[in-house]
């Protein structure tokens, strides 16, 4: 690994955890932790990517109980389809930024709910398992509001954090991006 | 020798990475609800034990909102016959299944906060070393954790910088949503400035030499590390293969 991913990586954890302390600060139940596993996909690659979806989660499991490591395999999904994102220039204009960030918020959002059904009986974070209660309380099965709470809240999260990254993208100066090719691609320029 | 207080805290760093692993494997091996709950017990009094009984209490708090989902989805909304507890009734296959998940969590989020508590990156990164193991993938989990604190610091300052710039936090979910870009994208700049420096110092340190690395004080590995290691290995196994015997695999 070089050390320009070295560097990079740490960081962009760091930033993945950093920006859950902004979301709470602003009062949004969200969780936007995959700015940095989407960030890094589009800077350096799909590896660089998954790298950072893996420890991103291995450390967040030493702050909050490793129960939420099954969640890795998320991130890993984040990352790949980010990175085909940043080759297919997903992150050439807002509009595409949106629609690439449906489509991943759709994907994760179908593992989540498989990962949340089988290994935590539809019991994870708080918010979601909330909505999962009160879908059940309408009437859905227990799969079919685990499915439902966890697609609906992924699809606003990854499409939240498309848009970021994107407009972030857009913004860095061609000085900046002429060190990360990949980046240059996911932007068009 | 270094390493934090307690008996957890001197282990190995090794020890203490498959004592959470084979908490997490039997958790899920043993047979619900009674192997789940018997674990959980376990974890938490060889915690107390081992003088980590703070431990026992924050996972404890992370897991009460979820155990009282739990009962709520599985027990009170659960399907299947039911009994009475009290005032309300709740499906027995649904308590039953809130029970073992309760005590799954509890068990892997007990064992996981003693690691935390007794994890000393320095340490870890020396063990890493003495082994001749990737220290690539150890320099990035310890770099995160030294990196971690000082961005959540530089998200705050970023937070106080743009409100004193006039920049409003309240209203509506759309509102709010829109803050997110002039909070988010300095920190963002500002990690990949902090990357470029990195990189040419990892770069001037050799950090991408192929030449295994000296460790300066790795941690002993004592007999005692070694039999606790190899019993939750032969405990993991013991449990798969009497899963794998239970459901007529052989």
């Amino acid at each position: 690994m070089s050390p320009r991913l070295l560097a990079l990586i740490p960081s962009a954890v760091a930033i993945n955890l950093a920006i859950g302390f902004v979301v709470n600060q602003l009062g949004l139940p969200l969780y936007l932790d995959s700015v940095g596993t989407v960030l890094t996909s589009a800077l350096a690659g799909p590896l660089a990517g998954v790298v950072t979806g893996l420890v991103s989660q291995f450390v967040r499991s030493l702050y909050e109980g490793f129960i939420w490591l099954p969640f890795g395999g998320v991130q890993v999904l984040i990352a790949l389809l980010a990175a085909v994102a940043a080759a297919r220039h997903g992150f050439a204009s807002a509009a595409r930024s949106l629609a690439w960030g449906l489509a991943v918020g759709l994907s994760a959002g179908l593992l989540s709910a498989v990962i949340s059904w089988f290994v935590f009986k539809g019991v994870t974070a708080t918010g979601v398992t909330a909505v999962t209660l009160l879908l059940t309380r309408l009437g859905l099965t227990q799969p079919q509001a685990v499915t439902t709470s966890s697609v609906g809240t992924d699809l606003l999260d990854k499409t939240i954090v498309f848009l970021l990254v994107g407009a972030m993208l857009r913004a860095l100066p061609l000085r900046v991006l002429g060190r990360y090719p990949p980046a240059r691609r996911a932007v068009a320029r | 020798m270094k390493g934090r207080p307690g008996i957890a805290g001197q282990a190995h760093p090794f020890t203490l990475f498959s004592v959470v692993a084979g908490v997490a494997a039997l958790a899920f091996l043993l047979p619900a609800p009674t192997g789940p709950v018997l674990l959980y017990v376990t974890v938490v009094a060889l915690a107390i034990l081992t003088g980590a009984g703070a431990s026992v209490a924050r996972a404890a708090l992370i897991c009460l909102p979820l155990w009282v989902l739990l009962i709520l989805l599985l027990a009170v909304g659960g399907d299947g016959a039911r009994s009475a507890i009290g005032p309300v009734t709740v499906s027995r296959t649904g308590l039953e299944a809130a029970l073992a998940q309760g005590a799954r969590l509890g068990a892997v989020a007990t064992a996981s906060f003693v690691l935390f508590a007794s994890f000393d990156p320095s340490r870890f990164l020396d063990a890493v070393a003495a082994r001749g193991w990737s220290f690539h993938a150890a320099y990035l989990v310890v770099a995160t954790l030294q990196a971690a604190p000082r961005f959540r610091q530089r998200a705050a300052a970023i937070l106080e910088a743009q409100r004193a710039r006039g920049l409003r936090f309240g209203g509506g979910p759309a509102r709010r949503v829109r803050a997110l870009l002039p909070l988010t994208a300095p920190l963002v700049l500002g990690m990949l400035s902090e990357t470029d420096d990195r990189a040419m110092a990892l770069e001037t340190r050799g950090l991408d030499a192929r030449a295994s690395r000296t460790p300066l004080d790795p941690p002993m590995d004592r007999a005692a590390d070694r039999v606790v290691r190899w019993s939750v290995a032969a405990c993991v196994a013991a449990a798969a293969l009497w899963r794998l015997h239970a459901l007529g695999a052989f």
